[in-house]
């Protein structure tokens, strides 16, 4: 419905106190996006909730709501509760509310001594209430306040002189805190995120040099300067935890580097944690080009670590779209190198992303075993299962995420946000559906979409057809498609259309269609259902469709 | 002449500096809102890398008793 383009974003405010500073801080940091602001009256949060763009005066592309126990008092948490449930209920774009800081009021000051542990208690019950009922609220984002306050320090986060003259309670330099984690929090809605980690491997992942120094001799362990790596390495297991691939690029001898990770006892990180190895003594250009094709993703999505000055210059040099990072020269600093980088942000991180981990590394597996056998010989013993169905609700998250990420395999690149995906799901002249895949090396999940679009009774046309390039080549597009065509078959329809929108990245389905048996007609593609190629027959496919459709 | 003082409060009010002088105050300017009030304390405070006490804001309440109260602190405009 309202297509309001990327570059003027209109950003709502509104909070239970005076949030206009935020504006101001927001503009600086998102400066160049150059966004319009429009501030809800002090403390209107529930006439909001009924009506967000008559009490914001504006239509808006994203709502923050800034708000705290005090004001709210703590016997209306439930209500609050109910009252965003509603503004999530009647607002569109996307919102985004903040966690309840510790109140700065009398009764709860952390001096008295009486009351330490009520007042602790209750505010704890109170935080994580709240954080566990928004949680359950489909795509409302946290933004963590209570956790800046914290981090930033309460005396210094607060102005009381700002609280008693404007009713608005922060300092200017924690207004700005808050701004650029929001700006964070706005930019992981619209930039890719980072999905691999290369690293380096001597005085990055561990102190000293392996080829020199050897296994007892490398520092890494619970003493200073080892206990620094050895955190490092924590941080880096719970990024992968989330989602993101490590690697690795280090010039040393292979077994050198295989024999630490497999005989150090604190070595955190396993063989089993990096996603793709490039030791050797090749350039790390080279590596890096390597992982990001092993890997399928593209450079942009890279950030690569290492200590020596001259490698980051000529990745910087060479490969610019490659984020580099710098082993800092206080080592007591690397374990936060990679925090409050915002580059991993992902905004409502679904199952699919913490298994994408797990599932490259059976993809390596695939790949190593495919190198001993024919390539026909290998694809037939994968065991390749395909399931085809019509989307519910759950599954919107995961394809709303496809549909904004998917570059190379993708017909005709229309992104769209969460609420227009659900309007798609509840169109009944739209058919969403969703592919699964897996093999005996395990599940790939959920990695293609199709959106079908009723053009008229006997004509439905493919608006969009995507899929991760991982499972490409095995004769997933063919099943995917013969699918479709049946999906649209059983709604009534004898021909399927479809067209390609060219892009910059997506030349891989150029001929997608004419592959397929389609006809070229006017600016379009299309065929008689029946003429559509079967499956390969080593492929067990199947399709659900929803039970009492139409 | 450009004035330092009647700059700032102009580009936080959004005005031309050609509009106000040490007279200018919340009656006589339209867009000198509370919520600008605001703004032009934390813009100063910022500007002059200076404290004011909740008295002197609330004294401020022309460009000239501004002025004044930065006087006060030692910053001579």
């Amino acid at each position: 419905m309202s297509e309001t383009p990327s570059s003027s974003k209109v950003i709502g405010i509104a909070g239970t106190f005076t949030v206009d500073p935020l504006a101001l801080h927001l503009k600086k940091e998102l400066g160049k996006n150059d966004p319009s602001f429009a501030v809800a009256p002090y403390n209107q949060i529930t006439q909001l909730s009924f009506n967000p763009e008559q009490i914001l005066d504006a239509p808006t592309d994203l709502l923050i709501v800034l708000w705290r126990l005090e004001d709210i008092g703590f016997e209306e948490l439930d209500s609050f509760i109910d009252t965003i449930k509603r503004l999530r209920e009647n607002y569109k774009g996307t919102l985004i509310v903040s966690t309840p800081p510790y109140p700065s009021t009398s009764e709860f000051d952390v001096h008295d001594l009486s009351q330490a542990a009520s007042g602790q208690i209750a505010y704890a019950q109170a935080l994580i209430r709240f954080t566990e009922e928004v949680k359950k609220i489909n795509s409302v984002n946290l933004l963590n306040l209570a956790g800046l306050i914290e981090n930033f320090g309460s005396a210094n986060a607060h102005d009381i002189r700002k609280w008693y003259l404007y009713k608005q309670p922060y300092s200017e330099k924690f207004w700005k805190v808050i701004a650029e984690q929001m700006a964070r929090l706005i930019s992981a809605q619209t930039i890719p995120a980072k999905k691999c980690i290369v690293l380096d491997a001597d005085n990055t992942l561990w102190g000293g040099i392996i080829g020199e120094d050897g296994v007892g001799g490398i520092e890494l362990g619970q003493d200073f300067p080892g206990s620094a790596f050895y955190d490092f390495q924590k941080h880096l297991l719970h990024l992968r935890a989330q989602g993101i691939f490590l690697a690795l690029a280090s010039k040393n001898n292979p077994e050198d580097v295989q024999e630490v990770f497999d005989t150090h006892d604190t070595m955190v990180l396993k063989r089993g944690s990096i996603s793709a190895w490039q030791v050797h003594w090749n350039s790390k250009v080279d590596s890096l080009k390597t992982i990001a094709a092993e890997l399928n993703i593209g450079l942009d999505a890279l950030v690569f670590v290492d200590d020596n000055p001259k490698e980051i210059a000529e990745v910087t040099e060479r490969l610019p779209e490659v984020t580099c990072l710098m082993v800092p020269e206080e080592i007591a600093e690397l374990p936060d190198l990679l925090r409050n980088t915002g580059l991993f942000d992902i905004p409502n991180m679904t199952e699919e992303d913490k298994k994408r981990a797990d599932m490259m590394l059976a993809e390596t597996k695939r790949k190593s075993e495919g190198q001993t056998m024919s390539e026909e010989d290998f694809i037939k013993s994968l065991e390749l299962k395909i399931e085809v169905f019509e989307a519910q609700e759950q599954h919107l998250g995961r394809i709303t995420q496809l549909i904004n990420k998917t570059n190379q395999f993708n017909v005709t690149t229309i992104r769209r946000n969460a609420d227009e995906v659900k309007a798609l799901h509840e169109n009944s002249d739209i058919v969403l559906l969703g592919m699964n895949i897996s093999d005996r090396f395990g599940e790939y999940g959920l990695v293609g979409v199709v959106i079908l679009e009723k053009a008229d009774e006997k004509i439905w046309n493919i608006d969009s057809l995507m899929m991760s390039c991982r499972v490409l080549g095995r004769g997933a597009e063919t099943s995917m498609l013969f699918m479709t065509g049946q999906v649209a078959a059983a709604k009534g329809a004898q021909t399927l259309c479809g067209t390609y929108i060219p892009t910059p990245k997506n030349k891989l389905v150029e001929n997608l269609y004419k592959d397929h048996n389609f006809k070229s007609e006017n600016d379009g593609w299309e065929i008689d259902i029946k003429d559509l190629p079967a499956p390969p027959d080593y492929v067990d496919v199947s399709l659900t469709m929803k039970e009492g459709g139409d | 002449m450009s004035d330092k003082l009647i700059d700032l409060f102009a580009s936080i009010l959004d005005i031309d500096p050609a509009g106000l002088n040490d007279e200018s105050s919340p009656d006589t300017v339209e867009q000198w809102d509370s919520l600008a009030a605001m703004h032009l304390v934390a813009a100063i405070e910022e500007e002059f890398d200076i404290r004011l006490s909740t008295k002197e804001i609330m004294k401020m309440s022309s460009i000239g008793l501004a002025r004044a109260t930065l006087k006060d602190k030692g910053i001579e405009l």
